[in-house]
């Protein structure tokens, strides 16, 4: 019963909001938190079980599944986590610059945790597409909440992209039903791979523009730093927490029950390595930000998504501890960076020249150390397993290509880090309250602790990459019921 | 003259024509228009030409609509009901997104008066 209630509860919780604003604005705020801490413990509970696996099955084989196995409860897992940490930063930050409308915001927020979570979980194609839409809707209204003219551009754009992604998403799935005749994915990928070849080809086409819009692959990626930079850094944290996350769940896995031969993956893989690498050297010359941490945001994508792409089990694993890696540490900087543009009104790249705040500086470093893969942090450990894999397999130019990606990462990051250490004027000492110190400690002790004591967790992501690209059991296991 | 339209060959062949014509119109003006409110409407064209194409060509003329009664017991020559759940739902979203985009396009013009896509540049550098 309860991969349901991790969808069904935020949802009826955004349905209830407007009964809830009754008691009041701190009413729907705490409600809002103290329902995301329960999805946490429920998760954290599960995870103990092993192995994991349920199946919700509303008239199957035609109805609506959801399946939570190893791998979508550690994306559970993580996007609750994610969605916590928000909420508790945000209690903190509402006191003194609180979002207009405060009620709808958190409708948006429970919508976005309830639609990453339907994306990851959900093993019926269209119930794919309807996740796959409810992320983007709450994700454009939360690009243009502030309602300002480059909030509301970047809304336009996030929004125009969107919707031709899906309108490819739908292509793709309108053939898949004509071709196959269901929408179950299991029944799907038992017949995909005897299709004739072209209809294969021009379904795969089809959504991989569909998906790759919203996975930030090159060259559709160029709305991402727009978007970025037209939001405000509270919300961004979320959508390189959370948003991407599912979406490149929900393509691989897809990929992974489709093409369980991998047919399309060496292309994949110098498609993630391309991108990779265009977003580092246009990463270079950046002066705002949200746009800096934006393009290595696509650089860290890119390279999960070429990861995933060898459909290898060192380099999925690795996949999945870059990606906890770099959940945690870009919800740390665009946290930090909040709370910078709240005191400084400013987030352009001199700002950091005249930082004074200790605490929030050590923050900032330890996140981009950990985004840069240095021993010790969190970040390290993903991509040694992921260039270990590259290694195996010996595919030496995407190799080299992530050793001079991260070299190019290293230029700006030091750059930066130089920026908040270089002597001379400071402007005001920022304050940083209990509640952030609190937040910014935890995330970077997790940082610190899955850097230094990897172990503790590897064991359950190797689990989890088996049953990631285990396609057979899947199948064999959703056709059942 | 019309019993030739009437054949289920023609009118799959009319459909799956008539729908593509759509979507690449859908398409010509989403990439030649300039106005927002243009580009709104030409994604909303491709979208409903990819609705008619899946419904124009699952539609079976001879079977019954999918609706048990007392007469009708079992799903047997009976239209496929998944598809069009799928597009009634499809549609519901799609109209959501479009509304939703135009409100941010009206807001935006009532902000800078700009609705030229050309002109709506000031995030890039």
């Amino acid at each position: 019963m309860s991969s349901v209630l991790f969808i069904a509860l935020p949802l009826l919780f955004g349905f209830a909001t407007p009964l809830l604003s009754k008691f009041g604005k701190n009413g729907v705020a705490f409600t809002s938190t103290a329902l995301q801490l329960f999805l946490l413990f429920l998760a954290f509970s599960l995870i103990g079980d092993k192995p994991y696996i349920e199946i919700i099955s509303i008239a199957p084989p035609l109805g609506i599944s959801f399946v939570l196995n190893k791998v979508s409860l550690f994306f559970v897992t993580l996007f609750t986590f994610m969605m916590v940490a928000f909420s508790i930063y945000y209690l903190s930050y509402r006191k003194t610059d609180a979002y207009k409308n405060e009620t709808k915001f958190f409708i948006l927020l429970n919508m976005l945790l309830a639609s990453a979570i339907g994306l990851v979980l959900s093993s019926d194609i269209f119930n794919v597409y309807v996740f796959f839409e409810i992320a983007g809707i709450s994700a454009y209204i939360l690009t243009a909440y502030k309602k300002t003219p480059s909030a509301l551009e970047a809304g336009i754009k996030y929004l125009l992209t969107g919707s031709i992604a899906s309108i490819f998403l739908v292509f793709a799935i309108i053939l898949i039903y004509l071709n196959i005749g269901s929408l179950n994915l299991a029944i799907i990928a038992q017949d995909f791979e005897t299709l004739p070849h072209n209809i294969k080809v021009f379904i795969s086409i089809l959504f991989l523009i569909g998906f790759g819009f919203k996975v930030e692959i090159f060259p559709l990626n160029f709305w991402v730093s727009d978007v970025y930079e037209g939001s405000t850094a509270l919300v961004n944290s979320l959508f390189s927490g959370i948003v991407v996350k599912a979406y490149l769940f929900a393509f691989f896995h897809i990929l992974y029950l489709f093409l369980p031969s991998g047919e399309f993956s060496t292309f994949l893989i110098y498609l993630g390595a391309i991108s990779m690498i265009i977003a580092e050297i246009v990463a270079l010359k950046q002066t705002n930000l949200k746009r800096v941490f934006a393009y290595s945001s696509l650089g860290q994508v890119a390279l999960i998504f070429t990861a995933f792409a060898l459909q290898s089990i060192d380099a999925i694993q690795g996949a999945l501890f870059i990606i906890l890696a770099h959940s945690i540490a870009k919800i740390v900087i665009f946290l930090a960076l909040t709370t910078i543009e709240k005191n400084y009104k400013s987030l352009d790249i001199n700002v950091l020249k005249e930082l004074n705040a200790p605490f929030l500086r050590v923050v900032i470093v330890i996140a981009m150390l950990s985004l840069l893969g240095i021993p010790l942090f969190a970040g390290f450990i993903g991509k040694f397993l992921v260039l270990k894999a590259f290694a195996v397999e010996q595919i030496f130019p995407i190799l080299a290509i992530i050793i001079i990606a991260s070299l190019l990462e290293a230029v700006y990051y030091f750059k930066l880090i130089g920026f908040m250490f270089e002597k001379g004027d400071r402007k005001d000492k920022i304050k940083v309250d209990f509640t952030h110190k609190f937040i910014f400690s935890l995330l970077t002790f997790l940082i610190l602790l899955v850097g230094i004591t990897p172990f503790v967790i590897s064991g359950f992501l190797l689990d989890s990459a088996n049953v990631m690209l285990d396609s057979i059991s899947y199948i064999a296991m959703l056709v059942k019921g | 003259m019309f019993e030739f339209f009437n054949q289920p060959e023609v009118i799959k062949i009319v459909v799956t024509v008539g729908s593509m014509t759509l979507f690449f119109v859908g398409l010509f003006g989403l990439l030649t228009q300039k106005h927002l409110i243009k580009i709104f409407m030409s994604v909303a064209i491709m979208e409903t030409a990819l609705f008619l194409l899946f419904i124009g060509l699952i539609y079976k003329q001879s079977a019954l609509a999918p609706i048990l009664t007392d007469n009708q017991q079992g799903f047997i020559n009976m239209n496929d009901p998944v598809p069009q759940a799928m597009i009634l739902t499809a549609i519901v979203i799609g109209m959501a997104v479009l509304a939703l985009g135009v409100s941010f396009a009206i807001e935006y013009y009532k902000l800078t008066g700009k609705t030229d896509i050309d002109e709506i540049t000031s995030l890039r550098n």
